[in-house]
Formats: C-alpha cells, sequence, structure tokens
C-alpha cells in the first residue's frame, strides 16, 4: 500500500465516522495522460467490502493537461438528472484537497471493463465489432441530446453555433501569437477553418475525450462514460473530429465512416449535410483546441524550474502530428 | 572538443542502454512506462541534434523569402516592421539558441505575411505559403521518427 492508503484512510474517517472503513489494498492506475489514478478497497467495520476509484490531480506545476476539478464534481453530481447516460457513482469529494494531496473524487469502482478493450477482443478472436461500435455511437449520440439547462451553471454557454466556432479559431490566432514557433501553421489553419465553416447544428454537451476507453461495459446495465473533465458545452461534433485521432485499434470511426455517421445521424435527427464525414474531419481541428493550447503550454515550460515531467517532452511529437493532420485536412476539404 | 562519437550517435547508445539493459530490469509499471517516453524523446534529440540547425537555417530562408514576396506585392506597415525584426537577429550566428531565435522570428514574418496574403484574396502566395508548411511538416516528421502513442 503506497502513502496514498492512509491517506484515504483518514479521508474516510472524516466522511463516513461511523463505518469505520480500513483500507486493505490501494494501487495506481497507469494509463491516461491527465489525472493521478489509484483503485482502493475498503473493508467496512460491518464486515462488507467496495473498491472505489480515486481521481485527483497531479502536484502543481507538474503534468501536461489541466481541468477544474470543482467543475468536473459539480458536473457529476448534475448528469444522473440531466441526461439518459450513466456515470459511475460519484460518492465524495476531497475539496481543498487537505486528506488526498490534491483536490481528488471518489468514486466506486464498476464492475467493468472498457468498451476499447472489448473491441480489441472482438478483433482478436475476428468477431464483428458492430454492436459494440453502435453502442458507442448511441452512448455519445445521448450526451449531445442532453438538455442543457439541466447541467450546471458555471458551464460557460456560448450564445450559439457559429459562435462558438469563432471563438474556438479565435483561440487559435491566440496560440499562434503566443508560441512564434506554431505561428506558421496555426496561421494557416485558422484562416482556412474560418473559410469552410459547415452548417450549423445545436450547441450540445460535449465529453471532450471521447473514445471508446472512457465507457465502461459489465456483464449487466448500461454503459458508464467516464473521464468528463473536459467536458463543456459545445459543437457535438468535435467529439466526433477528435475520435478520428484517437491511435488505439481498433478505430470503429476509421473502420467503416459512413456507418458510424449514418448511426449517428439516425440517433440525433442530424442531416447528412450537417454529419458526413468531410465535416467530422473539420472538427478534428475543432475538436483539438484545448488540448493543443494545454500542449504548447506544457512544452513551453520545459526547462523551467517547476518542470511538467517528460510527458510534456514525449508529446511535442503529438503536436507535430496534430499540425501534419490539420494541414492534410486542409488540403483535402479545399 | 571531441568529435567522434557526435552528439547523436552518443544518445543512440543512451537510448539502448535505457532499452536494453535497464527497462528489463524494472516492474514498476509507471516508471516504465516514464523510461519508454524518455526514449522516445531521447531518440528525437538525436535526429534533432544531428540537424536542427540545418534544417532551422534552410527553413528561415524559406520564411523569409516568402515574407519578401508578399512585402513587395502588400507592403503594408506592420508587415514590413515584422521583416525588419526577423532580420533583426543574430543571423550570422550558428550557436543553437541564436539560431531558434532568427527561426522564430522568421516565423512571425511568414505569420504576418500569409496573413496579409489571406486578407488580399492572393490565391498564389496562400499556395506557396501551404508549400512552405508542407516542407515544414516533412521535417517534422523526419524528427518524430518511430513515434507511436504509449500509455493511453
Amino acid at each position: 500500500m503506497d502513502a496514498l492508503g492512509p491517506r484515504f484512510e483518514r479521508f474516510l474517517a472524516a466522511v463516513e465516522p461511523d463505518r469505520g472503513g480500513r483500507v486493505i489494498a490501494c494501487e495506481a492506475i497507469t494509463g491516461g495522460y491527465s489525472r493521478i489514478s489509484a483503485r482502493a478497497r475498503v473493508r467496512w467495520r460491518d464486515g462488507t467490502e467496495e473498491t472505489f476509484i480515486l481521481r485527483g490531480d497531479p502536484p502543481p506545476g507538474s503534468g501536461v493537461f489541466t481541468s477544474d476539478r470543482d467543475a468536473e464534481w459539480d458536473l457529476l453530481a448534475a448528469l444522473p438528472a440531466a441526461t439518459s447516460v450513466s456515470t459511475p457513482v460519484a460518492r465524495w469529494y476531497d475539496r481543498s484537497g487537505e486528506y488526498l494531496g490534491s483536490k481528488a473524487l471518489v468514486m466506486d469502482c464498476a464492475a467493468a471493463v472498457s468498451l476499447q478493450d472489448e473491441m480489441a477482443r472482438a478483433a482478436r478472436v475476428d468477431t464483428s465489432a458492430d454492436p459494440l461500435a453502435d453502442l458507442f455511437v448511441d452512448t455519445f449520440a445521448a450526451i449531445h441530446q442532453t438538455p442543457l439547462d439541466g447541467l450546471p451553471d458555471r458551464m460557460p454557454r456560448p450564445p450559439d453555433g457559429r459562435a462558438y466556432l469563432d471563438a474556438v479559431l479565435a483561440g487559435y490566432d491566440r496560440m499562434a501569437a503566443q508560441y512564434p514557433g506554431s505561428a506558421p501553421v496555426l496561421r494557416y489553419v485558422s484562416w482556412w477553418a474560418r473559410a469552410h465553416q459547415p452548417p450549423p447544428v445545436p450547441l450540445g454537451l460535449v465529453h471532450g475525450d471521447c473514445q471508446p476507453s472512457n465507457v465502461l461495459v459489465g456483464p449487466a446495465g448500461p454503459p458508464l462514460v467516464i473521464d468528463w473533465e473536459f467536458a463543456h458545452i459545445g459543437d457535438p461534433r468535435e467529439d466526433l473530429g477528435y475520435y478520428t485521432q484517437i491511435p488505439l485499434e481498433p478505430n470503429v470511426y476509421w473502420a467503416d465512416p459512413e456507418r458510424f455517421l449514418h448511426r449517428y445521424r439516425a440517433a440525433t435527427g442530424l442531416t447528412e449535410e450537417q454529419v458526413n464525414p468531410q465535416v467530422i474531419e473539420y472538427f478534428l481541428i475543432i475538436g483539438m483546441a484545448i488540448l493543443l493550447e494545454q500542449l504548447l503550454e506544457a512544452a513551453a515550460a520545459i526547462g523551467r524550474a517547476e518542470r511538467p515531467g517528460i510527458l510534456a517532452s514525449y508529446l511535442i511529437n503529438a503536436i507535430s502530428h496534430q499540425y501534419g493532420m490539420f494541414l492534410a485536412i486542409c488540403d483535402r476539404l479545399s | 572538443m571531441i568529435t567522434r562519437p557526435t552528439t547523436d550517435t552518443l544518445i543512440e547508445d543512451c537510448c539502448r542502454e535505457l532499452v536494453e539493459d535497464i527497462l528489463p530490469g524494472l516492474s514498476d509499471e509507471t516508471l516504465k512506462l516514464r523510461l519508454v517516453m524518455t526514449e522516445t524523446v531521447l531518440r528525437n534529440a538525436a535526429v534533432r541534434a544531428a540537424h536542427e540547425i540545418a534544417w532551422m537555417r534552410e527553413e528561415t530562408a524559406a520564411l523569409l523569402a516568402y515574407a519578401r514576396r508578399v512585402v513587395a506585392r502588400y507592403g503594408s506597415e506592420p508587415l514590413r516592421a515584422a521583416l525588419a525584426d526577423a532580420g533583426a537577429g543574430p543571423a550570422d550566428s550558428l550557436h543553437l539558441a541564436d539560431v531558434a531565435d532568427c527561426y522564430e522570428r522568421a516565423g512571425r514574418a511568414f505569420a504576418a505575411a500569409l496573413a496579409a496574403a489571406q486578407e488580399a484574396g492572393a490565391a498564389d502566395l496562400v499556395a506557396r505559403a501551404r508549400e512552405v508548411l508542407r516542407d515544414r511538416i516533412a521535417t517534422e516528421k523526419e524528427v518524430m521518427a518511430t513515434y507511436a502513442v504509449v500509455g493511453r
């Protein structure tokens, strides 16, 4: 048990003082690029046991991707009433980091595996991944149709889809001004993107890290969607564009884009003019904006006293990779 | 100065040490992942060490040539100022920080020139800018070498 175990035990004593929780196992979960995660097994005084997922911020000044834990907690608290999509039960929140060392969410650990793992298993045994792909599409279509009035007030609400896209592209201009090494590509891409805006769609809840790894499936019950830290109100198509660049195999979008998008259109009622392979390529540019800015910030911090860690250096390649994709999209869609 | 092995060869040797001798001895999954990432960064650094000064100087020339071409047609004051700033860099120095400084100044001038060409609707100049950027991406792909995403 690492040092987190005793700290979690003290936290449990504070939030559940009458239950006498003892942490009997606690291990870090590897994988993921943003938050620090751990799985902890707890035995209560009455002999029952539960397993929890702890999800906290990395130490200040380290890490690459930043997000607001208070906002994530508020969203997790609002989602059960706001949407038909299920999430793991959020149990407690160390809002100050007093107990767990940083702001950290504590959620039930579901008896489930990632949809990405299930897709990979299907591929290994030569089984069709279509039902899993459909589940993935339907899950995100449901997220995108979440009524916005049930979401936390703190979530910024752009006036409309056009204004939202304008703001994202203005963000690229801001990045170009701040990071001169990136200015040539970003200026080219933002100008191109302004001139090729697709037909608008209603604003929706965007997950922000749309991939099957963030959908958990178990033997029973609905799929559970996790990792909401980059969720925001925006253009739902950016989730689809974002997924196109996820390199984990199989990628069920690239397996059959037309089938994927036909299913999505049927689930959302959007038209083929609004959702087609070209539009989804366009939205890769939009869907990567938040993370790209954070990658650039982290790269700029390398070498400072508070270094962001090896991930920042490692992901410089991701910046180059994104630029190559952005320019290729401009070429293909021009 | 001991010139052989060259910097890239030294770094590549460190990569082999990490992967062949140190990685197998690690049991902590998080440390393993960080070591794999470190090795990737070092491998990229080896490619950069071998070529980056030449690459940046070549591209700096292309960026400035483009900016001058746009200035000749649409010589606005901000664009001339950006070009003048690019010319004020330590262009004769081959020290890495100076070369990078000149490269960034040239990039700013290029971006300003591109914006002018875009606003003017000069399709030929925009197309030429795309060619310059295509070369840049080709170089970055060489640096990326065998990059593959790990840890997700």
